[in-house]
């Protein structure tokens, strides 16, 4: 089976995020980027399959500035065979980089496109869906599992409490939850093998896609209010009035009950 | 008198040393053979250091004289002098046997003397061994027939060799000149009990059964562990020139293609060489901190694991170089969940009489799943991914490693590109709130000392100890050459640590990278400070009796013990109570080094709670337990939390105490 995974870079989650002098975005300088957490997931899937089954393949595939050549590093170190690079500015809009995929994919003919179900820097889980829409395929959502079937696959969805499978005939794209094990940490020779891999690079014009004005727009970034130090009553014996006063502060000052 | 090969039986003899000595020699070569498949590795350096560590190490017995095994080892070494002593006079029986020529010494009456006490004493101590074997059982040790035959053979040589001495002067009772003659005291007591007839036959007899076992010896010995009698001397020449707390370089590591160890042939030939030295005594596996609290690691099995992998695939690799070795996945005898469990805390290999180097292959096996393998347990995976992204173990911000020092008037070296000493503060002291408290306490004695002092703020970046611990070699060596460009930069010549860890990898390990520094931790930089009255302490606070926990990496791997005592010693108030018997070499580990700091620990006890319970059964009335490392201090806190003793005995690190008593102006 052929496997396209399309995957976003973005701050790493252990970076510390700082609004940036224009009050909408945010400070980049010096920070440390990587795959978006559940594009890992998609990629650890896909790769799990090619453990079962070597003749499968995982290309990967990003749009974004020339640093996103870097996360495409790490998944071919990771494991994966091939890697484009789509160059788009940051501020190319989720539809525009949905069509840019979407022209990608129909070149690469892969049976399985994945996404991570939401990239974790905005949020927004618009590409994935609207990549299954610019090429006219089903697409499943919050995947845990891909089993192979005869004539298509079989995709296991988490809900509430359980999960539900669907099957569907390929080729098909998934929006990836999580995977059973905890996507992979590159081996050395993987990393060193990356280094040297060619990554084509692709721009939009080359896509046939010219970028819209964007649909959407941040008008402001704020940091979240400072958390304030928790407070400790002193139990001095009377455990009925200490127990009055917590409800009492938590119903006046905390509101939530 | 002369020896019982006349005529036909001196060719005899000359036939049977010659076929002993050809089976002997065809058997260690193939054992050399075998050595051969390792990896090269030079350990030729410091050929005097070598020299010295040959006579005190091999001649001197110095590693079998230790704690607990003081008896045990004098009975070693007298064994071990004794057969010195007697070789010789075996080698001067064949000579003499075969062609008559005599080895210097050998005809004198205190050579004489010499050999007669030691054939008692080893004796003695044959009888002693053969009864722990049969009746005491030391747990760890592997009993084997083998062991039997050999204590046997031993036995023996030496039941024989005072025989013919006896019988020789019972023989020679009438000639003249027995009188002026000063007889050895054993055979000289021994003689009465043979006639004068009888003797000639009794010595021949007893001096060919002597000779004879000797050859037998010889013959049987490179198939036994007893082996290591020969092979202790180049494993001790051949001994790590490192210092005990650095793991070895993969160097050009960038256009290497296997890392670490998978089989046989990855390991080098000098730990193949251990394989065959291991005297299977279980002294390493008495100490180790995973065995004793229930985990599967035991660090005698990984030494015996490789040399039986070796002595049963390496015929197979000699005549094929392209055989398949057992590939990692196959590892027949060590699983991964043994390798992980290694705290490294060195406990076996200070045990080691014959200076096994136990961690170096535990790390080289972890170098081949995390690199080759990409298999170290997920929590492994994520420190290491954390350290990489955000350069600590614990994926907190790189950009807040400094805030703990907001507002306490600590320069960055940017702000001070002049201080004396850079504090390297780590990457516990940096995020772990408990530790932070530590940091400020130093950073408080440092000025109060007036140490000129700085700090890299958010430009340091973990030193990358777990990283190579936990085989991730590369990892290890980004780290370690962005923080060498760091210090380089910033021109720093003298690092503080209040951490042995960072102390232990910028001292021991930059030097590999090109990093050369003046490395001090901070307890011995305080004694220093107290010794030259820069610091003063006042007595305000209550009297206390404080326990002193050695960390791993202070003590065993750098010889720290004496420092954070003195400084303990040296805090009013202050009265010290030892961990014993698990204090100084002996200390027992926390649990968290190795990597092991982020790793589950679910096999068994938690290593830090049976610390703990070592430090209640001390029963000391200590109401602190000291220590000198975030580690240590985190594991500790963590312990006495779970064993319900943290209102009487609270974890602190020794800086904090001084600090405390820091004469306020
Ligand atoms: S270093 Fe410590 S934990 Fe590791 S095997 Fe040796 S004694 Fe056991
Ligand atoms: S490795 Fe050393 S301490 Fe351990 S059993 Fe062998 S000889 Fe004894």
């Amino acid at each position: 089976m052929k496997f396209l995974v399309c995957l976003k870079q973005v701050p790493d989650s252990t970076v510390r995020v700082k609004v940036a002098a224009d009050g909408k975005s945010i400070a980049t300088d010096g920070i440390t980027w990587s795959i978006s957490p559940y594009d890992e997931y998609a990629i650890e899937l896909a790769l799990e399959h090619k453990d079962g089954d070597p003749s499968t393949t995982v290309s990967v595939v990003t749009v974004g500035p020339a640093r996103s050549r870097d996360a495409l590093r790490q998944a071919l170190a990771m494991g994966c065979d091939d890697a484009t690079l789509v160059t788009a500015a940051d501020t190319v809009g989720g539809l525009d980089v949905a069509k840019a995929l979407a022209a990608v994919v129909k070149e690469a003919k892969p049976d399985v496109v994945l996404c991570g179900k939401q990239a974790s820097d905005d949020d927004q889980g618009l590409v994935g869906p609207a990549l299954a829409e610019a090429l006219g395929w089903p697409h499943v959502g919050m995947l845990t599992k891909i089993a192979a079937v005869a004539d298509g696959v079989e995709l296991w969805r988490e809900i509430e409490g359980g999960h539900e499978v669907w099957t569907a005939p390929t080729p098909v794209v998934g929006l990836v939850h999580k995977s059973a094990k905890e996507p992979r940490y590159p081996s050395l020779p993987g990393i060193m093998k990356a280094k040297k891999k060619e990554i084509p690079e692709k721009d939009l014009a080359a896509l046939g896609v010219t970028p819209g004005a964007p649909r959407a727009e941040v008008v402001a970034m704020e940091p979240p209010p400072q958390r304030g130090g928790g407070k400790i009553l002193k139990a001095d014996g009377d455990v009925k009035a200490l127990a009055a006063e917590l409800a009492r502060l938590l119903h006046e000052e905390a509101k939530v009950l | 008198m002369s020896p019982p090969t006349q005529g036909i039986w001196a060719i005899v003899l000359l036939v049977l040393t010659i076929a002993a000595a050809a089976v002997f020699g065809y058997r260690v070569l193939g054992l050399y053979r075998l050595l051969r498949l390792g990896r090269d590795e030079s350990r030729v350096d410091q050929p005097w250091r070598r020299l010295r560590d040959e006579i005190v190490v091999y001649l001197g017995q110095r590693k079998l004289l230790k704690r607990p095994y003081y008896i045990r080892g004098v009975g070693h070494a007298l064994i071990f002098w004794g057969f010195l002593v007697i070789t010789w006079g075996s080698a001067d029986l064949l000579l003499r046997g075969i062609v008559g020529w005599q080895l210097p010494f050998t005809d004198t009456a205190a050579y004489a003397w010499i050999l007669d006490v030691f054939a008692v004493a080893v004796l003695v101590s044959v009888v002693v061994a053969v009864f722990r074997r049969a009746v005491l059982r030391p747990p760890r040790m592997h009993r084997v027939p083998e062991g039997y035959v050999i204590l046997t053979l031993i036995g023996f040589l030496m039941l024989t060799l005072l025989v013919f001495e006896s019988a020789a002067i019972a023989a020679t009772r009438d000639e003249l000149g027995q009188l002026l003659r000063v007889f050895p005291p054993v055979a000289a007591a021994l003689a009465p009990l043979i006639s004068t007839a009888a003797g000639p036959a009794i010595f021949a007899g007893a001096w060919w059964a002597h000779v004879v076992t000797i050859l037998a010896f010889a013959v049987y010995l490179p198939r036994t562990k007893h082996l290591h009698i020969v092979t202790t001397l180049p494993n001790v020449f051949f001994r790590s020139s490192r210092p005990r707390g650095a793991l070895q370089l993969i160097d050009d590591i960038e256009n290497k293609e296997t890392f670490g160890a998978a089989n046989v042939r990855d390991f080098s030939w000098k730990q193949l060489l251990d394989g065959y030295t291991c005297t299977e005594c279980g002294r390493c596996s008495d100490n180790c901190p995973a065995l004793a609290t229930g985990k599967t690691l035991d660090p005698q099995k990984i030494v015996l694991d490789i040399r039986d992998q070796l002595l049963r695939e390496g015929p197979k690799l000699l005549a094929d170089a392209k055989a398949e070795t057992t590939a990692p996945a196959h590892w027949v005898a060590t699983k991964p969940d043994e390798l992980w469990a290694c705290t490294t805390c060195a406990a076996c290999v200070e045990a080691c009489p014959v200076t096994i180097e136990h961690i170096d292959k535990i790390v080289d096996m972890r170098r081949s799943l995390t690199l080759m393998e990409g298999a170290a347990p997920p929590e492994a995976q994520r420190a290491m991914t954390n350290i990489e992204r955000a350069g600590n173990p614990w994926g907190e911000a790189r950009a807040t490693r400094g805030d703990w020092a907001e507002g306490l008037g600590i320069p960055t070296f940017a702000e001070k590109p002049d201080a004396e000493y850079l504090y390297f503060v780590g990457c516990a002291a940096s995020y772990d709130r408990r530790n932070q408290r530590v940091a400020r306490a130093l950073a408080s004695i440092l000025k109060s000392a007036g140490v000129s002092f700085a700090i890299l703020g958010a430009a340091e970046t973990c030193n990358g100890d777990p990283a190579r611990r936990m085989g991730n070699e590369y990892l290890f060596q980004l780290q370690a050459q962005q923080n060498i460009e760091t210090l380089n930069a910033a021109a720093v010549k003298k690092v503080i640590t209040s951490c042995p860890h960072c102390f232990n990898t910028i001292a021991n390990e930059y030097p590999q990278l090109g990093g050369n520094y003046e490395v001090v931790h901070a307890l011995p930089l305080v004694k220093k400070l107290l010794a030259e009255k820069k610091l003063t302490l006042t007595g305000g606070a209550a009297a206390e009796i404080v326990a002193y926990h050695d960390p791993c990496y202070l003590g065993r791997h750098n010889g720290i013990y004496d420092a954070p005592r003195d400084v303990l010693d040296a805090v009013p108030g202050v009265t010290r109570a030892e961990i014993a018997p698990h204090n100084r070499e002996r200390g027992f580990c926390c649990g968290a080094g190795g990597g092991r700091m982020w790793m589950e620990e679910k096999m068994g006890q938690r290593v830090n709670h049976r610390r703990v319970d070592q430090l209640l059964a001390t029963k000391s009335g200590a109401t602190k337990v000291a220590s000198g490392c975030p580690y240590c201090l985190i594991m500790l806190e963590e312990g006495v939390g779970a064993k319900g003793v943290q209102e009487s005995i609270k974890p602190v690190d020794v800086l904090e105490l001084v600090a405390a008593r820091l004469e306020t102006s």
